[in-house]
């Protein structure tokens, strides 16, 4: 067997795990178009606020390759595949053969079409290049575009860099897709009293700057800046997959079945570059974080083994940590969808918060089962929550205990053994088996 | 692999285990009574919880919380012991969203996820060594034939 993998980073390095804890022999050929191997760009904002050195980024070793006998092509862009005969071609025109294929190419930042946007200091954050290039800018004033987990991140590393910042977001609400209002209210405030200037329902129109930007304008004002981070977003890198003629989802992401194979025989793929079903939502989702990427990662390598292992779908989940100073984590759906949101009818969902001066926690109910977890200040238990929205418990009469701060697992574990067919692992059962 | 059980009907909820956790291992006095003025203070990673029952990290053969840790911080030693490593850990808390049995701690004075590594650098757990009514125990965890320990 012959595995070629293209993608270097979570996805890419955990397929590689997978493969290498069932075969220890086949050679496995790995390219990455980013030089810089083994770093986690979750750690990048860490990097610019100077937080974390350069050689603490790292999220595997760098005798990663050695170790697991991968021969790694570092710098190596993959420009086609041909599925036919089983061949991925290199930017240096090399041929590689492969058996089983790995698409793990990732998401690219969305540039915006807004007028100026070519000018000198003005940067996405996603590789290793675009945090070397906000670190070293001498910049006094920064604008952030876009109020998602990375604009508010990257935020924080420019102020603690000593730098008067700006966020812009043209939605109501900061983390628009991952908090409620209210939430969201928190970490605005948060991020206010840290001196973060937090303009949202703006839109920025044009840059202006001879050369280097100098100022942005929204619809409403003017704002003078040397710096500006775009975090609008990221699209997956289908390129390659379209090329080749795999299936994109309505999504855009790579089509992939519950075994995380493409429509291509041989070709799997993993990480923000694939949509799947979100547990959730119920529907298809491209969830871009971290963990989803290492899990599909994993099961997309045992499976290209000749394993069969199911993936069950994705949960989008985030933590907003120590790094804010205020912590909240939200788990599956935001907020519970309104009439003209589209709910399906029939489904009946409900939405139960509780919150305190600097505490907020709030279940989404869809039926009996929990669709949507948030909590702000007080989120130690946060994941007894998300195992049970991942592996959709009939909640029941036990809402009040999860709403409430006594919160543990032991006091739910009747609703565990109730559900025990979907708790067979063993560190459910030897709990379940105490006799409690 | 061993795991840590307690015995229900032994534990008296008296919480010595989360006192001697505390201490032994977060402690900078490694003393009870001078403990107490530490600064920041001492965390347990064990919690006597319910219907008293004294619960810590599971080190699970497939593991939630070291496969959501960005930058490899939340791993596993050769004896497949789970743990931090606390001098990379970037406090994110993404390892405390996954754990299931909600038993990772995120200390904001640590700045660090304090978890259960059953004292592995002792080479025996306190909270089984002091427990008084001998309810917590160490015994072999029975695998299922079809799981693999992997990670
Ligand atoms: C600044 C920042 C902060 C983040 N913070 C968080 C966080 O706090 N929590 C969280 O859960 N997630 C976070 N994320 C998201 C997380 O980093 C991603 O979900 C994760 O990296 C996805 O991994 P991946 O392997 O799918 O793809 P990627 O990490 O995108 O890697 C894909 C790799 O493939 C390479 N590649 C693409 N095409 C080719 C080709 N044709 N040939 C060769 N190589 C190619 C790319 O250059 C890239 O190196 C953050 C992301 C960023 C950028
Ligand atoms: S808090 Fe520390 S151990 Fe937990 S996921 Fe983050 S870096 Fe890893």
């Amino acid at each position: 067997m012959r595995y070629v993998i293209i993608g270097g980073s979570a996805a890419a390095i955990r397929a590689v795990e997978a493969i290498r804890s069932v075969d220890r022999r086949s050679p496995i050929d790995l390219f990455s178009d980013e030089p810089t191997p083994l770093f986690s760009r979750v750690l990048l904002p860490y990097y610019v606020a100077e937080e974390l050195p350069k050689k603490l980024l790292n999220f595997r070793p760098l005798t990663f390759f050695e170790d697991q006998e991968v021969t790694s092509h570092l710098g190596v862009r993959i420009t086609a595949i041909d599925p036919e005969s089983r061949t991925v071609t290199a930017d240096n025109g090399q041929n590689f053969d492969y058996d089983r294929l790995l698409i793990a190419t990732g998401g690219s930042p969305i540039i915006p079409p807004i007028p100026g946007v070519e000018k000198k200091g003005i940067f996405p954050l996603k590789t290793m290049q675009d945090a070397e290039n906000i670190y070293g800018s001498k910049g006094k004033r920064a604008v952030v575009i876009g109020a998602g987990s990375i604009g508010v991140e990257s935020c924080i590393s420019l102020k603690r860099k000593g730098m008067d910042v700006t966020l812009v977001e043209q939605l109501g609400r900061v983390l628009p897709t991952v908090f409620d209002d209210r939430a969201s209210a928190i970490i605005r405030k948060r991020m206010e009293d840290l001196g973060i200037k937090v303009n949202t329902g703006e839109r920025a129109v044009q840059f202006q700057g001879n050369g280097a930007v100098s100022s942005m304008s929204t619809e409403q004002r003017d704002i003078n800046c040397d710096l500006v981070v775009l975090s609008i977003g990221v699209n997956p890198n289908v390129e390659l997959a379209r090329a080749a003629g795999l299936e994109i989802g309505e999504l855009g992401g790579i089509a992939v079945n519950d075994r995380m194979r493409t429509s291509a025989a041989g070709i799997f793929a993993a990480g923000d570059v694939v949509e799947t079903k979100d547990i959730a939502l119920d529907k298809k989702s491209i969830n871009a974080i971290w963990p989803c990427a290492v899990e599909q990662g994993y099961a997309a390598g045992l499976n290209m083994t000749g394993k069969k292992v199911l993936y069950p779908g994705s949960l989008r989940m985030n933590s907003i940590g120590n790094f804010i100073g205020q912590p909240a984590i939200s788990i599956g759906m935001v907020s519970a969808p309104t009439e003209t949101g589209g709910a399906e009818a029939g489904e009946a969902y409900q939405e139960v918060t509780r919150s305190s001066k600097d505490t907020y926690r709030k279940l989404i109910l869809k039926g009996s089962r929990i669709v949507g977890a948030t909590l702000v200040g007080d989120t130690q238990k946060a994941g007894i929550l998300g195992v049970l929205i991942k592996k959709q418990i009939e909640v029941g009469e036990f809402v009040p205990l999860l709403m409430s701060h006594k919160l543990n697992f032991m006091e739910i574990l009747p609703l565990i053994r109730r559900h025990s067919d979907k708790f067979s692992e063993p560190e459910y059962k030897e709990l379940m088996d105490t006799g409690l | 692999m061993q795991v840590i059980m307690v015995d229900q009907r032994k534990c008296t909820g008296c919480h010595q285990c989360e006192l001697w956790c505390g201490s032994e291992i977060a402690s900078e006095s490694k003393e009870i009574p001078f403990s107490f003025f530490d600064d920041p203070q001492p965390v347990p990673r064990v919690f006597v919880e319910g219907k008293p029952f004294a619960l810590q990290c599971r080190h699970c053969p497939d593991a939630p919380c070291v496969e959501a840790c960005p930058n490899g911080s939340m791993t596993r030693d050769e004896n497949g012991l789970v743990y931090v490593n606390e001098t990379t850990c970037i406090a994110c808390w993404m390892c405390v969203m996954a754990c299931p049995f909600g038993v990772i701690n995120p200390s904001s004075s640590l700045k660090v996820a304090i978890k259960c590594d059953r004292c592995r650098n002792m080479g025996y757990p306190i909270c089984v060594e002091i427990c008084p009514t001998n309810a917590l125990q160490l015994v072999e965890r029975e695998m299922p034939k079809t799981l693999s320990s992997k990670g």
